[in-house]
């Protein structure tokens, strides 16, 4: 029998379930051609033994996990789509630089005559790597400093360091991270960090000094995250004009919550999606934990999309949540929703919608916010197949609204709120893909049911983000 | 030269301002004050407040002596406002200094600013003086701050009504920044009983001072009056781990005298908390 090569494939993205069935992505195999032409698809084989080369500090273990299910093909082409199964774990762990697959027949004494051994050829990342950024946004520039060590003790374990330097504000944050061996779905993360930020809108500054521990484990199709997290939080005046109700929310508070996160991510793919939905639902308990504020927080995030003729997608995007405080001490601004913006309701200024006082914006305990989306390829699709790709015109309805709540009087109370005085806009644009998690916006907005107090931005709009309404 | 000459001299510059405002007051139109915040032209609201540090726990003796001097020259200035103790009231401060006042739409802290602010809308109590007077008045109030304020410091607690680790790091970091201010005056060396001695001169310096008198200057109380009772009020009424700052007071009579007399007047309570040794 003659040898048999499977080619290295393209490095697959880092997030998302699209890990692309076998045939969409894959160059394929060349076979070199022979005297017997053998139909190999239904020969049955045994694959004898897998090879490991260029293991250096990582444990066996997890190889092992990754790799078991080699063994148990029955045929060639079984081979061939679990060893592809098999690297994508192996570059998912996170720890090689470039892992190449060799299915070569078995040599040697003990071997079969169907007998396949399959060599992994693994390159491991350095011990440290680092790196530098800058970054621009909301009227600050910084320098980011990242140093990273993967595989610290061989089972995939990885440390990251983050420090960013900026024209106003310093930021810094440690994580650990370990997943299960075997099972990188369930992992474990302990981060400390420290991030200031300000945010004009409310002439607010806060500086968060905390430190969080999460675990996350798949169940069924879903993915679900518990965290503990402990924040010391300190609020400030970013002016010496601000409104006295901002003034009375500075100081000092300990945070201690439990929170659980829950997702159900179907979209395909997860930036400028052609179908698929989302589903995100959090909830947070603070307080009963330690620390002086406590309440139950709960928010959710839906997104579904369709395929429409022509190329073109329809999204439709709701979000929405509740923040109720537990005990006699009112609510925290630094815990409170924040409503408008490019991501979020557009035509509106950035957070810019709903109780404020002086002009500072407090927030609210509860809102919600929707999306109609019509996604559509450019006109005359100039740069087809190309770069034209990233764009797509955009056409919105945003509609949302935000508000306090008086929780003696009900929930009906609650809902009649809700459903007055409903900020929505509409209008269109265009939108960049920035790789795969950003995108950058530029739309033509008009702002509807504008209320007293809220700030509009109508006309030209221009948005960066991951996450959009 | 005495303490007070030397603090006097140290005001005879600023004396040159005061004489320079005086001179202008006739001319409304043209008076303008350092800061945009003071608006001359509200009256004073019903609902004035004074925020403060939460009282036992938390708040420092200086910082108590400055609430209760602002407290006293509002009451002498017969304008009513309300006391509200918040945890976090030195850094809704704008300077980060207690007691601030909240007044309509302005927000003024310390007690020299709420002097000029109070000023600006019309109430004063240093009008009758002259400017040696004035000056004489500076000079005695920055005697005060000097010496009674940091030998407060010298025996300050700091508790907290925050939560488990947030008390600790607070407080380390507040007498971080006390022994920081100390160092920064020169009092990081002084021992305690050269504390007790820059005490014990200040407080002759203002028994001589007063002598007789009901009040520091004439018949009428001015800001070094509800400054003085602010700090020996303090000093006489708070339990500390030793008594030597308030035995040093006691020394006085006619400063104790003068702390009853303004209790009783100005916050009408009929004081058994002033003991006499």
């Amino acid at each position: 029998m003659g040898t048999v090569h499977a080619r290295s494939l393209e490095p697959l993205p880092a997030s998302g379930p699209d890990f692309g069935a076998l045939g969409e992505e894959a160059e394929f195999v060349e076979v070199e051609p022979e005297a017997k032409q053998e139909i190999l698809e239904n020969k049955d084989v045994v694959v004898q033994h897998v090879h490991f080369d260029g293991l250096g500090r990582t444990k066996d273990d997890i190889i092992v996990c990754a790799i078991g299910d080699v063994f148990k093909a029955k045929n060639l082409i079984e081979v061939m789509r679990k060893s592809h199964e098999a690297r994508e774990k192996l570059l998912r762990l996170g720890i090689f630089r470039q892992v190449d697959v060799l299915i070569d027949t078995c040599q040697g004494d003990n071997a079969l005559p169907n007998g396949l051994d399959v060599t992994f050829e693994v390159t491991e990342l350095r011990r440290l790597t680092g790196s530098y950024n800058t970054m621009v946004g909301n009227n600050e520039g910084s320098m980011v400093l990242g140093l990273k060590l993967p595989n610290l003790l061989g089972r995939a374990e990885k440390v990251t360091f983050q420090f960013s330097y900026g024209t106003k504000e310093t930021s810094y944050g440690l994580s650990f991270f370990k997943p299960q061996p075997g099972n990188f779905e369930r992992n474990f993360s302990v981060n400390l960090y420290k991030v200031t930020g300000q945010f004009p809108w409310s002439s607010l500054r806060e500086t968060d000094r905390g430190i969080s521990a999460e675990y996350s484990f798949p169940v069924w199709k879903t993915s679900h995250t518990v965290k503990w997290e402990g924040v010391w939080r300190e609020l400030g005046c970013l002016a010496r004009t601000v409104s006295f109700a901002v003034r009375k929310e500075s100081g000092h508070s300990l945070k201690s919550s439990l929170s659980h996160a829950m997702v159900i991510d179907s979209r395909n793919p997860s930036i400028l999606p052609r179908r698929g939905a989302l589903l995100k639902v959090n909830q947070e308990l603070a307080g009963y934990t330690g620390g002086d504020v406590s309440f139950i927080k709960e928010d959710f995030e839906l997104q579904l999309n369709k395929q429409l003729i022509l190329d073109s997608v329809f999204s439709a995007s709701l979000w929405g949540g509740m923040l109720v405080p537990i005990g006699d001490k009112l609510s925290s601004i630094a815990d409170r929703f924040y409503l408008g913006g490019p991501t979020s309701v557009r035509g509106f200024n950035m957070h810019s919608v709903g109780p404020q006082s002086e002009g500072d914006y407090l927030g609210g305990e509860a809102y919600w916010a929707g999306g109609l989306h019509l996604y559509t390829p450019l006109p005359f699709r100039p740069g087809q197949g190309g770069f034209g790709e990233l764009f797509r015109t955009h056409f919105f309805l945003n509609a949302g609204n935000l508000c306090n709540l008086n929780y003696g009087e009900g929930p009906r109370a609650h809902i009649r709120k809700l459903a007055e005085c409903i900020r929505w806009s509409y209008g269109a644009g265009i939108v960049l893909r920035l790789g795969n998690i950003a995108r950058l916006e530029l739309n033509y907005c008009v702002p509807m049911g504008v209320q007293g107090g809220d700030r509009i931005c109508d006309g030209v709009q221009f948005g960066a983000g991951i996450r959009f309404l | 030269m005495s303490l007070v000459a030397e603090a006097f001299v140290s005001q005879i510059a600023v004396s040159q301002q005061t004489a320079f405002f005086v001179v202008r007051k006739g001319d409304f139109t043209r008076i303008e004050e350092d800061s945009s915040l003071f608006k001359a032209a509200e009256p004073w609201p019903e609902n004035a407040t004074l925020y403060q540090q939460l009282k036992g726990e938390q708040i420092l003796l200086s910082d108590n002596a400055a609430s209760l001097a602002v407290q006293a020259f509002l009451q002498m200035c017969n304008l009513p406002v309300k006391v509200v103790c918040r945890a976090n009231a030195e850094y809704m401060s704008p300077s980060g200094k207690v007691p601030f006042i909240h007044v309509g739409n302005q927000v003024v802290s310390e007690l020299g600013p709420i002097v000029q602010f109070v000023k600006a809308k019309g109430h004063s109590l240093s009008d009758g003086l002259d400017e040696v007077q004035k000056a004489e008045m500076k000079a005695y109030m920055e005697l005060v701050n000097n010496m009674l304020l940091t030998a407060e410091i010298t025996h300050a607690r700091y508790g907290s009504p925050y939560p488990w680790p947030l008390n600790h790091i607070l407080a380390y970091q507040k007498q971080w920044e006390v022994k920081r201010k100390m160092k920064a005056i020169g009092w990081g060396n002084k021992t305690l009983d050269q504390v007790l001695e820059d005490v014990d001169q200040c407080c002759q310096a203002l028994s001589q001072r007063l002598g007789t008198q009901p009040y520091f200057f004439n018949k009428q109380p001015t800001e070094l009056d509800a400054l003085v009772f602010g700090h020996l009020y303090t000093i006489l009424t708070t339990q500390l781990t030793n008594d030597e700052l308030s035995e040093k007071v006691k020394n006085y009579s006619n400063l104790l005298a003068f702390c009853r007399r303004i209790e009783q007047h100005y916050f009408g309570k009929v004081s058994s908390s002033i003991k006499l040794s």
